[in-house]
C-alpha cells in the first residue's frame, strides 16, 4: 500500500494488467479444507452514526508522519470524525471520502487500524465489503508487519489484501511489499469481472496466509498463490501484522480525482474476521 | 472450531498477470424471455443489419453519410459521415437516423455502445438512440460526444431497458461544422450491449432543481430537463437526455394538479401539489411544486377610457394614445417574482402581472421628459383584498443629467396607496401629482417606473404622465386609421389619403339641428357632427358606384345612442344602415353596397346621417374588391433602421453591410415564392403564397453578444406568421409575429425569446412559417 515509485511505473503495470489476456478457461479447480478457527472480528453492529468499537479500532490522523500524504500524494486529511467513519446501523462502518476543505487538504477521509489492539502471524484474515466508486477512490483492506516501528517499511512486510482504482470498477488487486520488492515492484496480481461490478454488491476478500505462501481469494475464487519464490527479495512474512481499513483519495496509485468523481463515497464494511489455523 | 470449505484453483495460472473471471467470456442471452420482436443487438458491425434504414434529417446535406470500406475500426467497412462546412449549399449539418421498420426488442440490453473516430479532434453535437422519424417516444440523447484521430468506444446507457420491447429508433446523431470548417468522423460496431458494468443510476428531472412555481386553473406545464446519469465503466459518470416515456411522472394532489405521462402538468383547482418522477425504481431529483391560486379573477370591463388631449400626454401604455417606447415591462430584476401577461378585457388592451412583489418598467433607450406634465396616472384593478395594511406603490426613477442609472444624479421617490383608495375587484384610477413625489427632484430623464406592494395581482392600463388644465376633448386623441386601399380602386367622399370627388356639399341646408366642422385630430381632417338629428351630404354631380363593391366609414362618438348612414338616388330612394355606437375608438365599417338595394348606385346624389350625439367622421369612400390589388402592396418603405452599424448584423437591410453568402431561398420544399421588390425605392424581400421559407446565412453567426432580432413585416392578408432561429441540431424556436399589419410593423425580438433552445453563438439559419404574402425588410442583429 506504500508506493514510493513512480506514476509511470504504476501505469505501465496497469497497462500490462489490462492488456492481459482474460483467461476464458474453467480453472481446475481443487476444493481443499483448511480448518480455520475464528478469533477476532467485529461485525460493526450498533446504531448508526456511531463510531466502531474503540476497543477494536484505532486512527490514523492526519496526511502522514512525513506530510507527504502517507507517501504516496494522496490528497485527503484522515480524521476520527462520524462524517468519516461511522457505523450505518445496519451493520456495516462506513468510511466515506468527502469532498470538503478541511485542514488545508480539499478530501477528508479514515484510515482505521488495529496496531496496538490485535495483530497475528498467520491465519485466514477476512472482510466482507462494498467498494465506493469514481475516478481517484482508493479503498483498501491490508496488514502492515506490527514491528515497524522498530524495522522500517519495506523490510517489515506489507500484505495487501484488496486494493482497488475507482476507475476500474470492475477490478481489485491483491500484493505484496517487501524488502526489495516495494512500491511499483510489489508482487501483485488483478482479479476481475467481465460484466459486474465491485461497488453494486458486497464481497468477501480474504487471504489465507501460512509459513511458506500467502493465497488471494475473492469470494471462492483463489486467484493468486504467492510462495517465498515467488518474491525477488526476503520473505518478511513470519511475524504478526496488524489490519489497516482506509479509502484514501488520489496518489500515486490511483490518480486525481476529476470533476466528475461523484462525492461522499463509502466504503461498507460488514465484517472483518481473523481466524487461525487448527489441526 | 469453523470448517470452511473453499474450491481452490491448481497453480496452473496462464500468465502471471492473468485475470480470472466468474463467468464465461461468452455472453449469452438465453435467459431472456422469449420475445415476440427480434433481440437483434447490432446495429451496423460491417454492414445495415435486416431491416435497418436510414434518413437524412431535415436541412442536413443528404450526402454526408456514406459506408466505408478503407477506414475502419473492425472487420470490413464503418460508417463515415462527413460534416459540410457552414454554409454549404447542400446542407450546413450531417444528421440522420437508423430505424428498422419492425420493432426490436432490447430489453436484455443496458447500452448502445460503437466506436469512433474522427479526421480532427472535434465534438459531436449528438448521438443517441430511440428516433424513430415517428414519435420517438424512447428517444435518447448523449451531447457533446468529444472524438479524436484515434478509435476510442463509447457508450450510451439505456435508462430503463424495460421500455424497450419494440424499439424502432436504433441510432441517429446531428453534427455541425467545427468553427465553420466541415470533417470526417467514423463510426463503427454500433450494437445493444449487456455490459454489466453500468452502475449506479440516478436520475433528474427539471434539471435536478426544486422548482416553486406559481399557477392557476387551466395552467399547462411542462416537466422538462429529464436526464439519466449512470456510473460508466470507467467509474466516470455520464448523463443522458431521456425522453419522457423513461419515466413515471406523479402528483402529490391529482385534485389540484395531475400530471400525464409525458411529463405535461395540468393545473385544475387552487391548491398545492408537489410533482415528482421516478426512473425505473430510482427517485428522480427535481420536482415542480405548483402552488395554485385557482380560478383566474380579473376585470370584466376595460378601464375608463381617458379624456386627456393627446397633446398634454406622454403615455406608456394606453389605447387611447400613441405610446412611447417602454423598453419592458418586466425587467426580471434578482429576487421578483412578477410575471407579465398581456391580454385583452373587452378589446381594450391592459397588462396583467401576478405574484407581483415588485416589477421594474424601464424606459431607459428613450427617457421621458415629464418637465412640462403635472400628474401621472395609472389605472389598476386587483382580485386581492385590500384590507388595510395591503398598500400598492409606485416608484419613479429619474436617470438625471447624464440619462444613465448612477452618476450621482438620479433621484426618486415612491408612494404608497391603501384603503379607502385601493378597491378590490374594480378600476381604481389613479391621478398622482408629480409634485407629491419630493424626492423626485428632476423628471426630465424618467427611465423607470416601479410597482409593487401587497397585492399579487394587478391589471393595469392607461398609465400615462399628463398637463392637467389642459383643454378636456370629448373627441378622438388618435387619428383615424390611414386607408390602405388601392387608390385605383377607390371613389372618396372624404378621407386625407385620396384625391376626393370634387364640388361635394358637407353641409346643404335640409333644416337640421346638426352643427357641422371639420376639425384636425391628431393632425388629419376629420368631419364632426355636432348635435346630430340628422344631416345629409350633395354630391356636385350624380355618382356612379355601380363597380364599386363596399362603402367604407371611419366613426367615432362617445355619447351617440342611434346613428344610421343612408344612401340615395333619385325618387328619392333611400335605405339606412345602423351603425352600432357608442364606440370604443375609431370604428371601421365596411358596408357591402348591397344593403343599400333597391337605391339605384350608378345614380347616387346624397348621403345621410341620423341619429343623435357627437359624431366624429373620417375616410367616406366607395370602393371595390378583388383583382388582387386592393391594398396588398406597401406604397412607403419599412423604416429606415438607425442602429450603429458597429452594433449590427445584418442579414438583409439596405442600411448596412449583409452577411455575404446568404441564401434567401434554399430549397427546403417549400411552396412560397420568394422575389425582391423594390418598394418605394427600398428593396424588400417577398414571400408570395408563403407556406414555410428559410434563409441559410452565408457563415454561421455568433450572436450571443447581440441583445435583438430585428424585423419590419408587412402584411395584409396573413392570419398567421411565425419567425424562427435556428442552430445546428436542428435546435430551433419560434416567435409569433402579429398579422395583418396595419403598415409596416417593426419588430425588436428580445434573443432571449430563443434561447436556450437556440444556440446563439452558432446561428446558421431562419425560417419563416404561416400564410399570406408578406414583406420583409431589415431583418437583423443589435445590442
Amino acid at each position: 500500500m506504500k508506493w514510493n515509485h513512480s506514476i509511470l511505473i504504476n501505469s505501465l503495470l496497469v497497462i500490462a494488467i489490462l492488456f492481459t489476456s482474460w483467461s476464458c478457461e474453467d480453472d481446475e479447480n481443487a476444493v481443499i479444507d483448511r480448518n480455520y478457527q475464528l478469533v477476532w472480528e467485529d461485525n460493526f453492529d450498533g446504531p448508526a452514526g456511531t463510531l466502531p468499537d474503540a476497543a477494536k479500532w484505532t486512527y490514523d490522523i492526519g496526511i502522514g508522519p512525513g506530510n507527504d500524504g502517507w507517501g504516496n500524494q494522496e490528497l485527503q486529511y484522515y480524521t476520527d470524525r462520524p462524517e468519516n467513519v461511522s457505523l450505518d446501523g445496519a451493520g456495516n462502518l462506513a468510511i466515506t471520502a468527502r469532498r470538503e476543505s478541511y485542514a488545508g487538504r480539499a478530501f477528508t477521509s479514515a484510515r482505521i487500524n488495529t496496531k496496538g489492539v490485535f495483530d497475528q502471524a498467520y491465519g485466514r484474515f477476512e472482510a466482507r465489503l462494498k467498494m465506493p466508486w469514481g475516478p481517484g477512490i482508493w479503498p483498501a483492506f491490508w496488514m502492515l508487519g506490527s514491528n515497524i516501528n522498530e524495522v522500517p517499511w519495506p523490510q517489515c512486510g506489507e500484505i495487501d489484501i484488496m486494493e482497488y482504482r475507482g476507475q476500474q470498477p470492475n477490478l481489485v488487486h491483491g500484493s505484496v511489499h517487501g524488502p526489495g520488492y516495494s512500491g511499483g515492484a510489489a508482487i501483485t496480481k488483478s482479479f476481475g469481472f467481465t460484466n459486474d461490478r465491485f461497488d453494486v454488491d458486497f464481497h468477501v476478500f480474504a487471504i489465507e496466509w501460512g509459513k511458506d505462501y500467502i493465497d488471494y481469494y475473492v469470494d471462492e475464487n483463489l486467484y493468486q498463490r504467492i510462495k517465498p519464490e515467488d518474491v525477488p527479495g526476503e520473505w518478511v512474512y513470519d511475524h504478526p501484522f496488524f489490519i489497516i481499513l482506509n479509502v484514501a483519495v488520489g496518489g500515486n496509485y490511483v490518480g486525481f480525482p476529476t470533476t466528475q468523481t461523484p462525492f461522499p463515497q463509502q466504503m461498507l464494511v460488514d465484517y472483518v474476521k481473523i481466524y487461525q489455523e487448527s489441526n | 472450531m469453523k470448517n470452511i470449505k473453499l474450491k481452490i484453483s491448481t497453480y496452473t495460472l496462464c500468465t502471471a498477470l492473468a485475470i480470472f473471471t466468474m463467468v464465461s467470456c461468452e455472453r449469452s442471452l438465453d435467459e431472456l424471455e422469449p420475445a415476440s420482436f427480434p433481440t437483434t443487438a447490432e446495429v451496423f458491425i460491417d454492414a445495415f443489419t435486416e431491416g435497418l434504414n436510414y434518413g437524412a434529417f431535415g436541412g442536413s446535406k443528404v450526402t454526408a453519410f456514406d459506408v466505408d470500406s478503407e477506414v475502419k475500426y473492425k472487420g470490413s467497412a464503418s460508417m463515415k459521415f462527413a460534416v459540410p462546412d457552414a454554409g454549404d449549399p447542400q446542407g450546413a449539418y450531417a444528421g440522420g437516423a437508423y430505424f428498422t421498420s419492425v420493432g426490436r426488442d432490447l430489453t436484455g440490453y443496458d447500452a448502445l455502445t460503437f466506436w469512433a473516430k474522427a479526421s480532427k479532434s472535434a465534438t459531436i453535437d449528438v448521438v443517441g438512440f430511440g428516433n424513430d422519424f415517428g414519435e420517438s417516444k424512447h428517444q435518447v440523447i448523449l451531447r457533446g460526444v468529444q472524438v479524436n484521430t484515434n478509435w476510442q468506444k463509447y457508450i450510451i446507457p439505456i435508462p430503463d431497458a424495460s421500455k424497450l420491447t419494440q424499439e424502432k429508433g436504433m441510432f441517429f446523431y446531428s453534427e455541425g461544422s467545427e468553427e465553420g470548417l466541415g470533417y470526417t468522423f467514423w463510426i463503427d460496431e454500433v450494437t445493444f450491449e449487456k455490459l454489466g458494468t453500468i452502475a449506479h443510476p440516478r436520475a433528474a428531472i427539471l434539471e435536478g432543481q426544486d422548482q416553486v412555481i406559481s399557477a392557476e386553473t387551466g395552467q399547462n406545464l411542462n416537466i422538462g430537463g429529464l436526464k439519466a446519469t449512470f456510473n460508466m465503466p470507467s467509474g466516470v459518470d455520464q448523463s443522458v437526455e431521456a425522453a419522457p416515456a423513461y419515466f413515471t411522472f406523479s402528483s402529490s394532489n391529482t385534485s389540484v394538479a395531475s400530471v400525464s405521462s409525458t411529463g405535461v402538468v395540468s393545473v385544475i383547482s387552487a391548491g398545492i401539489a408537489v410533482v415528482t418522477a421516478k426512473l425505473g425504481e430510482v427517485d428522480a431529483v427535481g420536482s415542480m411544486t405548483i402552488n395554485s391560486t385557482g380560478q383566474t379573477v380579473g376585470p370584466q370591463t376595460p378601464a375608463p377610457t381617458p379624456t386627456i388631449g393627446a397633446d398634454s400626454v406622454i403615455s406608456l401604455f394606453s389605447n387611447a394614445y400613441n405610446n412611447v417606447t417602454v423598453d419592458t415591462w418586466n425587467t426580471r430584476w434578482q429576487f421578483s417574482t412578477a410575471e407579465d401577461f398581456d391580454l385583452q378585457v373587452a378589446g381594450n388592451d391592459v397588462k396583467r402581472y401576478r405574484d407581483l412583489n415588485f416589477v421594474g418598467i424601464e424606459f431607459t433607450s428613450q427617457t421621458i421628459n415629464a418637465s412640462a406634465m403635472t400628474h401621472f396616472h395609472i389605472d389598476i384593478w386587483t382580485p386581492d383584498p385590500t384590507d388595510l395594511p395591503a398598500a400598492f406603490r409606485v416608484l419613479l426613477v429619474d436617470f438625471g443629467a447624464n440619462g444613465t442609472f448612477d452618476g450621482g444624479d438620479d433621484s426618486s421617490h415612491e408612494l404608497s396607496f391603501t384603503r379607502p383608495t385601493l378597491v378590490s375587484e374594480q378600476w381604481v384610477s389613479l391621478d398622482i401629482p408629480l409634485s407629491n413625489f419630493t424626492g423626485l427632484v428632476n423628471r426630465a430623464h424618467l427611465a423607470q417606473l416601479v410597482l409593487s406592494g401587497d397585492l399579487p395581482n394587478v391589471y393595469i392600463d392607461n398609465v400615462y404622465f399628463y398637463k392637467a388644465g389642459a383643454v378636456v376633448t370629448t373627441g378622438p386623441t388618435v387619428a383615424a386609421p390611414t386607408p390602405t386601399r388601392n387608390s385605383a380602386d377607390v371613389i372618396s367622399i372624404f378621407s386625407n389619403t385620396y384625391t376626393n370627388i370634387p364640388g361635394t356639399d358637407f353641409n346643404p341646408d335640409w333644416g337640421q339641428a346638426t352643427v357641422v366642422s371639420q376639425v384636425p385630430v391628431a393632425g388629419n381632417n376629420t368631419l364632426l357632427y355636432s348635435g346630430l338629428n340628422y344631416q345629409g351630404t350633395q354630391f356636385a354631380s350624380n355618382l356612379d358606384a355601380s363597380d364599386m363593391t363596399h362603402l367604407h366609414l371611419d366613426f367615432w362618438t362617445n355619447n351617440s345612442s342611434s346613428l344610421n348612414v343612408f344612401l340615395i338616388s333619385p325618387g328619392p330612394v333611400e335605405t339606412p344602415f345602423t351603425l352600432s355606437v357608442p364606440t370604443s375608438g375609431w370604428a371601421s365599417v365596411d358596408i357591402p353596397l348591397t344593403n343599400f338595394s333597391p337605391v339605384d348606385l350608378a345614380n347616387l346624389i346624397q348621403f345621410k346621417f341620423d341619429g343623435n350625439g357627437d359624431i366624429y367622421l373620417d375616410n367616406i369612400y366607395f370602393y371595390k374588391t378583388g383583382g388582387g390589388s386592393g391594398g396588398t402592396t406597401p406604397t412607403t418603405a419599412a423604416p429606415t433602421p438607425t442602429f450603429n452599424a458597429a452594433n449590427v448584423i445584418s442579414v438583409f437591410s439596405d442600411a448596412y453591410t449583409n452577411i455575404a453568402g446568404t441564401n434567401l431561398n434554399p430549397g427546403w420544399g417549400q411552396a412560397t415564392q420568394v422575389s425582391q421588390v423594390a418598394i418605394a425605392g427600398n428593396n424588400t424581400l417577398l414571400y408570395t403564397g408563403l407556406n414555410y421559407q428559410g434563409i441559410e446565412l452565408g457563415s454561421s453567426q455568433n450572436v450571443s453578444n447581440m441583445t435583438h432580432l430585428h424585423l419590419d413585416f408587412w402584411t395584409a392578408n396573413s392570419t398567421q406568421l411565425n419567425v424562427f432561429i435556428i442552430s445546428p441540431g436542428p435546435a430551433e424556436k419560434l416567435f409569433s409575429l402579429t398579422v395583418p399589419t396595419s403598415g409596416w410593423t417593426s419588430i425588436d425580438i428580445p434573443l432571449t425569446a430563443f434561447t436556450p433552445t437556440v444556440n446563439l453563438a452558432n446561428v446558421f439559419q431562419f425560417k419563416f412559417e404561416g400564410n399570406g404574402n408578406i414583406y420583409l425588410d431589415n431583418i437583423l442583429f443589435h445590442n
